[in-house]
């Protein structure tokens, strides 16, 4: 067994001259043979040795045999329980909502438990009872395999590879060079072709639009110089309230959405503005006496002591919403970057490394709150794109 | 009558007509006045201080006040530098929050007031409000037992809360981390009164939310929504274990650690001999 067999037919024969020695037997042989013959004929062919073979209960039909049988077969049943179980429970069992602490709370709660476990159950049966039969019932065996790991014979492989040799001559494809290459120019463009169907989809100029670019511009842009409102979201996008300057008291804040009264009666148009990514913004009215500053550019944004900042961090895009109305500081919860919000929202610590864009607003001649104009930067974590400032 | 002497009774009723209308002038203004007057008083605005009319309980207050709390807000509730805020203006709301609690008295200076044992009697912290409440008025929780503040429209409250208040509280109000060692705390141990009483004042660095900005009703269902998730709801957990109701990342490891374990387990036993 030191030097590996070097093939599966003759020379085998060669390396292991003992009574290993492959007898390949005739039709007529082979007709006469028994499965137990056939059997010991495969394992030589394979290299199979059968070291035990010992049955479980080599008296049949003992007492010890028959708990064995009765336990696999228990599995088997408890896989058919619970299959039917969970059958029935799909079907019959209370599956729609009810509250907590309404009648039938209890039953609703238990109905994906249920179904989950008695599938489980099922599947598990099966397997466990598989397990258990190859385990308690089929008979005791080891055998060994031995592992071919030789290459082919070097005569298979000087001829193959002289076969391929040959068969690349005899195209001529080196000498035909106009065929060689427009087959080289068809399995290109195919190539290529098939690249852009699954691809050229993806491919897409974000700046087509200009100025106006999605990555630009928020919902906050007034369109045909339409005024565009702050308003408040209470899970319904149509019941469209919005805000006074008193509403805030000192040291509050509330999430506002854009609003254009255009939009009053189209419902889909409603409900995209208030789940945009880009659109929330943190009202905040600061206590008394706290000293603002303010930035460049950003004197007159503010109403008041109302200031309205993107709730979209500069650093990664989280809603950064944790705002602490004693210290004036907006926290970000993905990366701990803290705002100042009375110094335009700049950053004090973390990550971040731009302020919050800031609102203008200002107030209409009902007192309700409105944008001036969008955002003067774009809102959001940077892009390579955006104009630093 | 009017074929005899025509004249001089139109000549006496012209100068009577003078004086009646006079007359009827004068009675119909103060008919008026007595009007405006009346209900003037049947609707004139009661007075902010009207519900600490008790001076009774006002003193109580006051006696506790300069017991429990003078040291730190000062002898004329003007707050003390270094100490503790002024206290003119922060309404009955504001003591009922932090005294029921145990925040206050507060134990030490520090990051954040930490809910502890309460120090005072119901009736004691209801007259240290009255005294607060008469100096200076402010926010009042509505006096209703504690079913009337919990709002049945669990819908409109959960969008409410993951709106204005999950962002610190979470989105079961399980609590959260603020900056520099604060922290928003788990709402589970709040009653009702109380959570009303701090979305009211927005005590520490909590946000103020005026009935302005979420109405007395929005409110009552916001504490609906968090009194329907908290743990004591009676509500059943399905899997048996809430894992302290942080959601995906908890029940993840969970998942992950007991799955692997059981499948290891069971591979080892397939693979084992007799």
């Amino acid at each position: 067994m030191s030097a590996p067999p070097e093939s599966q037919y003759g020379d085998k024969a060669g390396t292991q001259p003992d009574s290993n020695q492959l007898h390949i037997p005739s039709d007529a042989e082979l007709a006469e043979m028994s499965t137990d013959d056939l059997v010991r004929l495969g394992n030589r062919i394979d290299d199979i040795e059968v070291v035990s073979d010992r049955p479980r209960f080599p008296v049949p039909g003992t007492r010890a045999e028959k708990r064995a049988e009765r336990q696999v077969a228990g599995w088997f049943i408890l896989a058919a329980v619970m299959g039917l179980a969970f059958i029935v429970i799909f079907i019959a069992w209370p599956w729609e909502y009810v509250s907590p602490g309404q009648d039938g709370d209890l039953l609703y709660v238990l109905y994906t438990p249920l179904i989950g476990t008695t599938l489980g159950l099922s599947v598990l049966g099966v397997g466990m009872g598989i397990i258990a039969y190859s385990k308690k019932l089929l008979p005791e065996d080891l055998t060994i395999q031995q592992r071919h790991d030789g290459r082919s014979s070097e005569v298979d492989r000087r001829t193959a590879a002289a076969r391929l040799v040959q068969t690349g001559q005899q195209s001529g494809l080196a000498r035909r060079k106009l065929i060689f290459r427009s087959l080289g120019a068809a399995g290109g463009v195919l190539t290529a072709g098939i690249a852009v169907a699954a691809f050229g989809g993806l491919v897409k100029n974000p700046w087509k639009e200009g100025d106006d670019s999605p990555l630009l511009v928020t919902d906050w842009k007034s369109e045909n110089g339409e005024r565009v409102y702050l308003r408040k979201f209470d899970g319904d996008p149509e019941d469209v309230v919005l805000i006074r300057a008193g509403d805030l008291e000192p040291g509050s804040m509330e999430t506002v959405f854009p609003f254009k009264e255009s939009d009053r009666n189209d419902p889909e148009h409603l409900a995209e503005v208030v789940r945009s990514a880009d659109s929330p913004v943190m009202l905040i009215r600061l206590r008394p006496n706290v000293t603002v500053i303010k930035r460049a550019g950003q004197e007159d944004f503010n109403y008041g002591s109302l200031f309205a900042y993107s709730k979209i961090c500069s650093h990664m895009g989280c809603p950064t919403s944790l705002y602490e109305d004693q210290t004036n500081r907006i926290l970000c919860p993905c990366h701990q970057s803290q705002f100042q919000a009375n110094e335009y929202a700049r950053p004090i610590f973390g990550p971040a490394a731009r302020p919050l864009a800031q609102l203008p607003i200002a107030v209409d001649d009902q007192g309700y709150l409105y944008a001036r104009s969008d955002f003067i930067e774009p809102v959001g974590p940077g892009f390579w794109e955006r104009r630093s400032s | 009558m009017s074929d005899q002497s025509p004249r001089p009774r139109r000549l006496w009723a012209r100068a009577g007509t003078k004086t009646r209308r006079r007359v009827a002038g004068f009675l119909a203004l103060g008919v008026a006045l007595l009007a405006v007057g009346g209900l003037y008083t049947v609707f004139q605005p009661e007075p902010e201080t009207a519900r600490a009319q008790d001076a009774a309980l006002v003193r109580e207050g006051q006696s506790l006040y300069d017991n429990a709390c003078i040291t730190c807000h000062g002898s004329n509730l003007q707050g003390v530098v270094g100490r503790g805020p002024s206290l003119i203006g922060v309404g009955e709301a504001s003591v009922y929050f932090q005294v029921s609690t145990g925040r206050m008295p507060l134990k030490a200076q520090g990051a954040q007031a930490d809910r502890k044992k309460v120090e005072f009697t119901p009736q004691q912290i209801d007259a240290m409000g009255a005294y607060i409440q008469a100096n200076g008025g402010g926010p009042v929780v509505p006096a209703e037992p504690d079913a009337a503040l919990i709002g049945s429209d669990l819908g409109r409250g959960g969008e409410l809360f993951r709106l204005n208040c999950a962002q610190c509280h979470n989105f079961t109000g399980r609590g959260g981390a603020l900056s520099s060692g604060k922290f928003a705390p788990p709402l589970d141990p709040a009653n009702p009164h109380q959570i009303y009483a701090a979305m009211l004042v927005g005590p520490g660095n909590m946000p103020t939310f005026a009935d302005t900005q979420l109405s007395p009703e929005e409110k009552r269902d916001i504490i609906g929504y968090i009194k329907s998730v908290s743990p004591d709801s009676g509500a059943v957990n399905p899997g048996g274990n809430g894992l302290g109701g942080f959601g995906p990342v908890p029940e993840g490891i969970v998942a992950f650690f007991v799955g692997l374990a059981a499948l290891i387990g069971i591979s080892l036993w397939i693979g084992s001999r007799q």
